[in-house]
């Protein structure tokens, strides 16, 4: 089982009140923002130039030159069905260590690194309105003043190859 | 039980020295069944099992000493003359130099198993005394034995081994019947075994050729030193430039003249250093085809055929890479020879063949590729039915059949899932083997061509790059996005009229001198967003694969450059159309054509999305 980016699932976390701390990366995307475990983040960058490549599902913008290494872009508001923006100065890429391969993702902005005890994650909505897969969702989390949605990429991927090869 | 050696070195030597001996042994072996009367060979096997020994014995690897001690003294019978090598006996040493891999493999894994060594060591006790006679354990054939047995307890010394050795020789002659006992009682146990010893052997074999340290000639390591040597001079030089310009000593009209001169000087430097460390990663293709007699050999012996296996250019060098992915490919190419190519001696001399058929293995260098080609003098493929089995197994259906050229039919034993057999067998029919063949082959980015005659033979030629890493390749823009194409494949490119273009069966084509060419255009296959006005002249690059050829439709050509191929992970593996990645001098990536993909097929421009 993939535990990318919560170290337990959402039913544990309503069993004890003094969870282990965990810390998150917090980014947003169409006004919300979202969470993936830090450990998972390799760095952020900025944008480079990114090379198209042919032949792909929509969402993949491309591939970039990292430091000598060539790593698939994905482009996650057209990944999750939101509406296309440009890119400004706040847009991030989150390169990411899924299933042992690094893949950048694209963000709006990405805000700070959040210490929460993994007893405040709670289960995601049965009905969530975004326009995400509800897969890829594995909590929410309610602090006072912010609603962070905490996203597992590593399902997200799974699904996504078998598309992939589905349609090869 | 983990091993104690105090000196990691010394066991390391051990290790490096006895993995090469061990390499060579099973070659020489093969050899020598073929020419038992050669007394170097017969000398240089010995000394190889006898140091094997020797340093088992000092590092205190009793298994080792016991197991290689014994198949020592086989040997040195054989050596002195007093043991005539039959293929029985072939198989028993064989069978103990597999156990030394194993134990030496063991020891390399860090961990001694304590594995079952008597089992072979009984076989090769019997050998130790008089051959004729199988010795104690023979109550199995007591009648017949009897007349032997009266010889053997007197044996061990050299004076009284005539007799028995005049007896053996002329046995088979005189009395076919009469010779029979002393090799039954062997081969009944062992075909029991065959199936598993030979794999445990095979494996232990591959486990023993060692990818992780390289021996390289200390002259290229010197040169190797030499040219980084004059790197780090550039280097500095490339700093004092800098420092130059920015503290004001040297205008930009210097700088740049300057720069020139030693962007000149460090490409020279670096294309040498990048030829000698290509040489370093090059070992000769021997070091695969080494395994290949033996595999034969054992494969001629289950199948019961007669195989005359001819090895050329086995001093052909290539990537280390490259050899270690050949290997399987290989393998499954000569089962599919020695299986289906290959006749039975009767069936061959029916047929007015020789009983003995051949297989030729060979490679030789060609440009920048390495060409290693497979050749039996069996049966060939017979077409027609393997188009009636593809049609039976679902493969394909008889219009696409009927339409298809001879090359075509050829390609089809390459579907996964394809056989001829009805039913599988250990060695064939599962319709996996030619499928690996080709999807390591176009892994490696090389082809296959077959030639087959019916009746004459077939013929398996693999065309691999002579190393993964580094290329030439084509630079071509279209509409603004660069691509780079495999030089290699490549054949010509032209400046044309797009009005020259006709239209066949709604693919564009071109007439080139007097072939039509079918054309594609990359800018459709890659869904590039057209950027320029259109403009009537084009750049056609011809690529070809096997004996076909595609005339690529390019808005300009870059230039040709070297490029270092990078991957594009696991998640874009697949692309259709694309075969990896190369970084360009800006730092931006730019995809590397598939020529195969592209010549295989119109399914390429239409798939995908």
């Amino acid at each position: 089982m993939s535990n990318a980016l919560v170290p337990m699932n959402a039913n544990e976390a309503r069993t004890g009140d003094h969870g282990e701390l965990i810390q998150l990366v917090s980014f947003s995307l169409d006004n919300e923002e979202y969470g993936v475990d830090v450990l998972k983040v390799r760095e952020i960058i900025r944008m480079p130039s990114i090379t198209r490549v042919p032949n792909t599902p929509h969402y993949v913008e491309g591939v970039i030159n990292l430091r000598g290494k060539v790593i698939p872009i994905i482009n996650m508001r057209r990944r999750f069905g939101l509406i296309e923006v440009e890119y400004d100065k706040q847009t991030r890429i989150m390169v990411m260590d899924v299933e042992g391969e690094l893949m950048g993702f694209i963000v709006d902005a990405v805000s700070e690194v959040i210490r929460i005890s993994s007893s405040e994650i709670q289960p995601s909505p049965a009905v969530v309105t975004s326009g995400i897969d509800q897969e890829c969702i594995a909590g929410v989390i309610n602090q006072a003043e912010r609603l962070l949605v905490l996203l597992d990429l590593q399902k997200m991927f799974s699904q996504d190859e078998r598309q992939l090869f589905g349609n090869l | 039980m983990p091993i104690d050696c105090e000196d990691q070195e010394l066991l390391e030597g051990f290790l490096a020295e006895t993995t090469e001996l061990l390499e060579k042994l099973d070659d020489d072996l093969i050899a020598l069944e073929k020419a038992s009367d050669d007394p170097e060979l017969m000398n240089r096997i010995f000394r190889s099992i006898h140091t094997v020994k020797g340093a088992s014995s000092f590092l205190g690897f009793d298994l080792l000493v016991r197991v290689t001690h014994k198949t020592e003294d086989v040997l040195n019978r054989l050596r002195k003359g007093e043991l005539q090598l039959t293929s029985e006996i072939m198989d028993v040493v064989l069978e103990a130099t597999d156990l030394v891999k194993t134990l030496v493999a063991d020891i390399k894994g860090g961990e001694i198993v304590d594995r079952e060594i008597d089992e072979t060591i009984n076989k090769l006790i019997p050998l130790l005394t008089e051959q004729p006679a199988a010795p104690t354990p023979s109550p199995a054939q007591p009648v017949a034995d009897a007349p032997a047995t009266a010889a053997p307890d007197a044996a061990p010394t050299t004076s009284e081994t005539t007799p028995p050795q005049a007896e053996e020789k002329t046995a088979p002659e005189a009395a076919p019947a009469a010779a029979m006992p002393p090799a039954a009682p062997r081969p009944a146990p062992e075909a029991a075994k065959k199936p598993a010893p030979p794999k445990g052997g095979e494996k232990g074999g591959d486990d023993l050729s060692d990818n992780t340290t390289v021996r390289v000639d200390v002259k290229r390591l010197d040169d190797l030193m030499n040219q980084v040597g004059e790197l780090v001079l550039e280097r500095n030089r490339m700093i004092q430039l800098n420092q130059d310009l920015q503290g004001g000593t040297s205008d930009h009209i210097l700088f740049s003249e300057e720069f020139g001169k030693l962007a000149k000087r460090m490409s020279f430097v670096t294309s040498e250093l990048q030829m000698q460390v290509l040489k370093m990663r090059m070992i000769p293709v021997e070091k695969v085809f080494k395994k290949f007699p033996r595999i034969v050999r054992s494969l001629a012996r289950d199948l019961g055929k007669e195989v005359d296996l001819q090895i050329f250019g086995e001093e052909t060098e290539l990537d280390r890479s490259v050899v270690d992915e050949i290997g399987d490919p290989l393998i499954h190419l000569i089962r599919n020879a020695m299986d289906h190519g290959l006749e039975t001696p009767d069936e061959r001399m029916a047929a007015g063949k020789p009983r003995t058929g051949t297989l030729v293995l060979a490679a030789v260098h060609e440009g920048n590729s390495i060409i290693i080609s497979i050749k039996d003098d069996g049966r060939g493929i017979d077409t027609e039915r393997v188009g009636r089995k593809a049609i039976e197994k679902g493969l394909i259906t008889e219009d696409q059949l009927a339409a298809m050229s001879q090359r075509e039919m050829f390609d089809l034993i390459f579907l996964p899932g394809f056989s001829t057999k009805d039913k599988a067998s250990d060695l064939s029919g599962r319709g996996v083997g030619m499928d690996v063949v080709k999807t390591n082959i176009k892994k490696l980015n090389g082809l296959i061509e077959i030639k087959s005659e019916k009746g004459m033979g077939s013929e398996f030629i693999l065309r691999l790059p002579l190393t993964l890493a580094i290329i030439q390749s084509l630079l071509v823009e279209v509409e603004g996005e660069i691509y780079s194409i495999p030089l290699a494949s490549v054949l010509e490119t032209l400046r044309v009229d797009q009005r020259e273009f006709h239209v066949i069966g709604g693919q564009e084509v071109l007439k080139l001198r007097d072939m039509v060419l079918p054309l594609v255009r990359l800018e459709q296959v890659f869904n590039v967003r057209r950027c320029h006005d259109q403009d009537n002249f084009c750049y056609i690059v011809v690529i070809g694969s096997a004996d076909k050829r595609v005339g690529l439709v390019v808005t300009r050509l870059v230039g040709q450059q070297e490029v270092a191929i990078k991957s594009l992970g696991k998640y874009l593996a697949n692309v259709t159309g694309i075969a990896g990645s190369t970084i360009l001098g800006d730092g931006r990536v730019a995809l590397i054509v598939d020529p195969v993909g592209m010549v295989d097929g119109g399914e390429g421009a239409s798939g995908g999305r």
